[in-house]
Parts: structure tokens; sequence; C-alpha cells
């Protein structure tokens, strides 16, 4: 039986580094890319979504999801794609980037994809609250530079949480969206461990804690009424904003996150169980055995099939798919709204099977 | 066989009939975007206000988040209206006649005796119903819907038409407020507001610091936009004769007087800048209120320019006519007050509309062009053309 082709949405497409640059002393780098005009519109992207690039390293597959750090309203969305990837202590594709990729590298990647979006209006008037810690700015930066030029009658505020000064990623383009659009975003810097030697003085030192946040909502309180809140850092990080908005009366309605290069909340005692699974995927059904402990997304990559997948814990969303018979747990869910969940999307991934027989639909 | 005696665009009954009145209440005042006061009546979480919107009363209030929630004013057990007024509460909003109790998102949180009295009660359907707020240069405005669209729907396109001012930044002068109840039609007091050609007439005496002749005025879509250069005059040494200190730069001096739909007047100009607010009362009657921001400066910088300007306004201000002219001291043609100028000019029109010989001349072909399109605009509401 022949396998048809994924969505083209959903595969991956050979790009051009056309530049890359060092962030942070090194600890960063940013790469930006030449889209050809023919994929132009294949890989026209939402502010907030990422990308997933595919590398073969030693002969072993990765895949990594990366945010698009800039905005898509750019004048040359040709030039513009970009994303920004700071190196992880141990991570293999994080440090290979860092270290080896250069302008002129063919590199694999996936059209860009997620729910973590911001869209701006034109007549839209909201206020956007940002909350970022290290690397989680990446998303945050893309919608920022959106609502400044393509939301004009809103505000941003961006609480933006590092270990020091020299780790603040994208620090000197913010300054400069300060100063070109003034009156329009503040940035409150936090940093956990300031050096004693840099001249720079952040906001507030520590965490983005209750107390920092209670204190940004009064410098910086909303000036249009409807006020939406964003959330992107390390796992704990997103739980205790969350966690601080709602206890500030925020409504959860308007509180959008993503986890980032951390751990994220896993429930591990779910087992699940043996069971048959009609998977459709494009043009073609199958039925395939998934195993105990197996997850939907193991099982159906074992029975040979290419579903689409990225980050595979529960955070990117590119596994995800309709359960429209049967019942099936999550480990983890991250990437799905409660509403999405309550219509029957699950993110493979992280699905057992806990009925015997399934019915899967890749959308 | 009689013809309807009309006024320009409307007919005479517009202004004078209880049916008219009900009318514009729910189709125009009870459906629109309302002003409710300014930003600074709610600057801490727990602070309300309760505003009449038309027909419905809503209610504001900031949560810890210090965003403001607005609700219907009524509660959900028998309707009795929750808050009053202006006030501070903590977390919760509790009616006064059974003690039902909301939280901050209008949730019904708690009913005295529920499972006595109440089996089965659904309290996720009796939560208080939402409405809008917003704030928009620097003042609160009110919506009846819970989803009515950006403000900006509503304002943005008359928005670049209007001053320049940094209204944020201004400060109330709270001595300058006036609550005025006029004996009028709210038509007659708003096409009073937006008549040009009574500038130079009815205030030769009082306004005549304006140049009106070089006036630049019109309709965006329901809304009025007016600009006027000072006049030469003044504005040749205007830094030492305005009788506040300035509040725009000296290349921008002038004064935007637009009127937002339905019966908000701005009056924006080099030294002030203020709301008159139309509040319809009954067919002859309407309350206006006036609030007014002024430069955020020393009580000395106000009485340095008061006392530099004196001479010239003595001057070039005065009564419509002179005391001696009249023999009446207390009068509002001699008192030199545009607004009582203005009022005086609306009772005295509204006392004629009942009369069996009441009948309109022509009307000005341009300083008139804005009362007969804001009767307009009133008809496409009220026949659902808006």
């Amino acid at each position: 039986m022949t396998q048809a082709a994924p969505q083209a949405t959903r595969s991956f497409h050979k790009l051009r580094v056309g530049e890359t640059r060092l962030e942070i002393g090194g600890s960063a780098k940013t790469i930006v890319f030449d889209l050809p005009g023919a994929l132009c519109e294949t890989f026209r992207w939402r502010p907030g979504q990422h990308l997933t690039l595919r590398f073969n390293l030693s002969g072993e597959e990765l895949r990594r999801s990366y945010s698009i750090s800039s905005s898509p309203f750019s004048d040359d969305r040709r030039l513009s794609m970009r994303i920004t990837v700071k190196r992880v202590e141990g991570g293999r594709i994080s440090n290979h980037i860092n270290d080896n990729l250069k302008a002129g590298d063919k590199v694999e990647v996936m059209p860009p994809f997620g729910g973590f979006c911001l869209d701006p209006g034109a007549m839209r008037r909201r206020t956007h609250y940002f909350f970022g810690a290290g690397s989680g700015i990446t998303p945050l930066f893309a919608m920022i530079q959106s609502v400044l030029s393509d939301e004009p009658h809103s505000v941003v505020h961006l609480v933006d949480g590092n270990r020091n000064a020299a780790t603040i990623l994208f620090k000197d383009e913010l300054d400069r969206l300060c100063d070109a659009y003034p009156g329009r975003l503040s940035v409150s810097h936090l940093l956990s461990s300031p050096s004693l030697w840099s001249g720079f003085r952040p906001w507030r030192k520590g965490k983005i804690d209750a107390a920092a946040i209670e204190a940004v909502f009064a410098e910086y309180p909303p000036y249009a009424q409807d006020v939406q809140y964003y959330i992107c850092g390390p796992g704990d990080m997103n739980r205790f904003v969350r966690t601080a908005l709602t206890s500030l009366d925020v409504p959860v309605s308007r509180i959008h996150m993503e986890s980032y290069g951390g751990a994220v909340a896993q429930d591990d005692t779910i087992k699940g169980m043996a069971a048959t699974a009609r998977v459709t995927l494009g043009d073609s059904t199958q039925s395939i055995e998934v195993a105990e402990g197996q997850t939907l997304l193991e099982a159906a990559r074992a029975a040979g099939l290419t579903p689409p997948f990225s980050c595979q814990s529960g955070v990117c969303g590119a596994c995800r798919a309709r359960l429209v018979k049967g019942s099936a747990e999550m480990r983890a869910r991250m990437a799905l709204e409660d509403t999405e969940i309550s219509k029957g999307v699950v993110l493979t991934c992280q699905s057992l099977a806990t009925s015997s027989e399934l019915e899967v639909v890749y959308e | 066989m009689t013809v309807a005696r009309m006024m320009h665009v409307l007919p005479v009954e517009a202004y004078t009939s209880q049916e008219w009145f009900d009318r514009e209440q729910a189709q125009i005042f009870s459906k629109l975007w309302r002003f409710a006061g300014f930003s600074e009546d709610i600057s801490e979480p727990g602070q309300y206000l309760s505003v009449q919107a038309g027909l419905n009363n809503i209610f504001i209030v900031m949560g810890r988040d210090r965003r403001l929630r607005a609700f219907h004013n009524i509660c959900r057990h028998r309707g009795t209206q929750l808050l009053r007024a202006v006030g501070k509460t903590q977390k919760a909003i509790t009616c006064p006649y059974h003690d039902w109790t909301y939280d901050l998102e209008g949730r019904l949180v708690s009913v005295p005796e529920e499972a006595e009295e109440f089996t089965g009660l659904n309290k996720n359907c009796l939560g208080l119903k939402p409405a809008s707020v917003d704030l928009w240069r620097g003042m609160l405005f009110v919506h009846p819907e819970p989803d009515p669209g950006s403000i900006m729907e509503w304002f943005g396109k008359v928005e670049p038409h209007l001053g320049p001012h940094k209204v944020e930044e201004l400060v109330e002068y709270p001595q300058a407020a006036t609550s005025h109840d006029i004996k009028a039609n709210w038509k007659i007091v708003v096409e009073n507001y937006i008549d040009v050609y009574h500038l130079s007439h009815l205030h030769s005496g009082t306004l005549a610091m304006y140049d009106h002749a070089r006036a630049k005025y019109g309709f965006v879509g329901p809304h009025y936009a007016f600009w006027e250069p000072l006049a030469e005059f003044y504005a040749r040494d205007v830094e030492k004769n305005a009788p506040m200190p300035l509040v725009l730069p000296k290349d921008q001096l002038g004064a935007s007087v637009p009127m937002l739909f339905p019966g908000l007047g701005l009056g924006e100009s080099e030294t002030s800048w203020s709301t008159f607010h139309v509040i319809p009362l009954a067919p002859d009657l309407t309350r206006v209120e006036t609030r007014t921001r002024v430069k955020n400066a020393s009580d000395w910088e106000f009485s340095t320019q008061e006392w530099r300007s004196g001479a010239f306004w003595g001057k070039h201000i005065s009564g419509k006519y002179a005391v001696e002219e009249l023999g009446e001291a207390e009068d509002p043609m001699t008192s030199g007050d545009f607004m009582a100028e203005d009022v005086y000019a609306c009772e005295q029109q509204q006392k004629s509309l009942k009369s069996p010989y009441f009948e309109v001349g022509a009307s000005a072909e341009q300083g008139e062009s804005p009362v007969r399109q804001h009767q307009q605009i009133v008809l496409d509401f009220l026949e659902g053309r808006r």
C-alpha cells in the first residue's frame, strides 16, 4: 500500500540560510532564512508560530522546533523569517546550530505551525502584557513587533526575566522599538542574579512572581480594556505566572501560553492498553496495532506511516489529530486548548490508548 | 389634513413628544458607546461607579489586575440595582435585598439558604449580564453589549480630526465642573453646539478670540468635527494673553470643538480640554454636565498667567448687550459667559415649539448645514439606516 503524501504544510523543505548572527556573546545564534518566492505562501506565518528543523547527525534523525522571532508583516517577507537558537547544555541540535550553521547552508524546515499566536487587527485596540523568560522571548518578540506595526491603537507591556544583563536576548532591538514607538511599548527587565559589575540597572531583581506582576500592573495599568496576557518561558515559570495572574482576578480565557526549553509537566502514571487503531493520513486509511505503553505516534511510525510530528513532548502541536472513535489519554497536552480537547483533538505523541479500538484522523 | 410642521429635516414633534423621546432612548442612547466619566474616576482595584446610559444602568468595577469590567447593574434574583453611584468594594458585589453575591467576573458565588430554598439552582446561569467598558482619550465609555467590537470602530475615523492634545497628561480642574438643566430638547442643545452661523452673532462678545471665518468643519460618520484658529489679535501675543498656561505647542494653536454622537461635545482649546455631556431627561429637559482638564502646572503658574492676561480679557470679553442697554444686571445677554448665552438661546427656541404659529425660515447654507445633517443622522438611527 502506498502512503499519500502528507500535506505540503507539514512536509520538510530545504531552505538556504541567508545570514547568521551571534547573540548574547555567542550563547545564541540567529538564523535568517532565504525564502524563495515560490515558498512564500507555504511559509506564511502567524506571529508566535514556530518552525520545525530536521537534522541528520551521525546517522540519527533529530527534530527541534524553534519560534520565529520576527514579524511576518515586514516589507519583504522573503528576507525576514528568522529563528534564534540558544545553546542548551548537552543539547545536540542547539549546539550544532551554534557551532556549525552558516550562511549558504541548506536546512530542512517544516512550514510554520502552532496555536500560540497573536493576530493583529488594524482596528483592534488592546493592551497586551507579555511575560517571557530566557529564550521564551523569541515568539513574544515576533508578536510585539507585529502589534507595534500592524495594530496601531494597541499598547504593549513586556516583562522579561533573565539571569543577568549579558543573557537578555534582543535587548538592543527592544531598546530601538521603545524609541520607535514612544508611549506604546514598555519593557521591564527582571534579573535573577544581576552581575555586580554590569552598568545595567534592571527594573527589578528576582523572578517574575506575583509581587512583580502586581507591580507591573500598578506601574503600567491597562489603558485599552481588551487586555490579553501571553506567557512563554521554561515549564515552571508558565505555571507560576498563570497562577499569579489568576490570583489577581485575570480570567483564564485571557491568558495564552507556551512552554519553552524546560521540563513539561507529564503524567507518567498513564499506561494505556493494547489496541487496534484505524489511522487516516491524507487520502488513505490503514489499521495499525498499538502496544500497551506505546504512543499513537510511535505505533503509526512503527507501522511505516509518516505522520507529522516535531517536539515529541506535547509542546508544539505538530502531531495533532482528531480522535473520532475510542478513547485515549495524554501524558502532556500543553499545546492544546481545553476547547480543542473537548472536540476530540489529541497530541498523538502523548496519547496512549484506553480503549481497544480507535479511529484517528490527521487533519 | 394637517401637514407635519418641520424643523428642516425632523418634524417639530421630534423635539416635544414623549413618543419620540422614548424611541431615541431605546434606539440611540441605549445601543451605542456612552460617556461614563474620566479615567481617574476609577483608579484603584475595587473602585466602582454606575452610570445611566439610556435605558441601561451599567456599573464599572476595577479588578486587582487593574482591568475594568462592566455589568448591567441588575441582580439576577429580583432585578434590584446592586450598586449606587460610586464606591469601593473588595472581591465581591452583594445585592442589598437578599445578599446574593457575585464575584468581579460577574459569577453568582453565593445564595443565602441555597440548599433549603433553591433546590437544583444552577448558579452558572445566573451570572451578572456583562456589558463593555473602554478608555479612550482619558474618558471612560460603556456599551450595553458584551462584545460590541473595538471602540475604534466607532471613534477611529474621527480621531484624526480631533485636537492634538495629549489628554492623559492634562489634569482635571474640579472647580470648573458644571451641571446645567436646560429647558430644551437634547437636539436643540446639540444643534446649538454645532451651529457655526451663530458663533459670531450670539457670542460676538464672548468667543471673538477665535477666527470663525476660517473654521473647518464637517461630519465623519455620525460624529461632527470642528476646528478654528485663534483670531489674529489674540494669536499675536498669546503667551502673554492666554488666560491659563497653554496646553498646545505654538504651531498647533486653535480650538477643536467636536460633537461625538450621541451628545458628547468636546472643547479642546489652546488652554483647556473639556467634555460637554448631553443627557436627555425629558422631551423638553436636558442636563449638560461639563468637566475640564488643564495643564499639570503649579498654582503659581496659573496665577501668573491669569494676572498677566487680565487686562487683555477685560478689554475683549463682554456681554452681547451692555448692562445699560438692558437695564438688567443678572441677564445671560449681559453676562459675558458664552455658556449662559447658549442656554438662553436653547430655552428661548424650545418655548416657541408648541405655538401653533411656530415655523422655521431659511437655514444657512454653510453655517447651519451641520444642524440639518445631525437631524438626518438621528432620523437614520431611528429608521434603522445606521
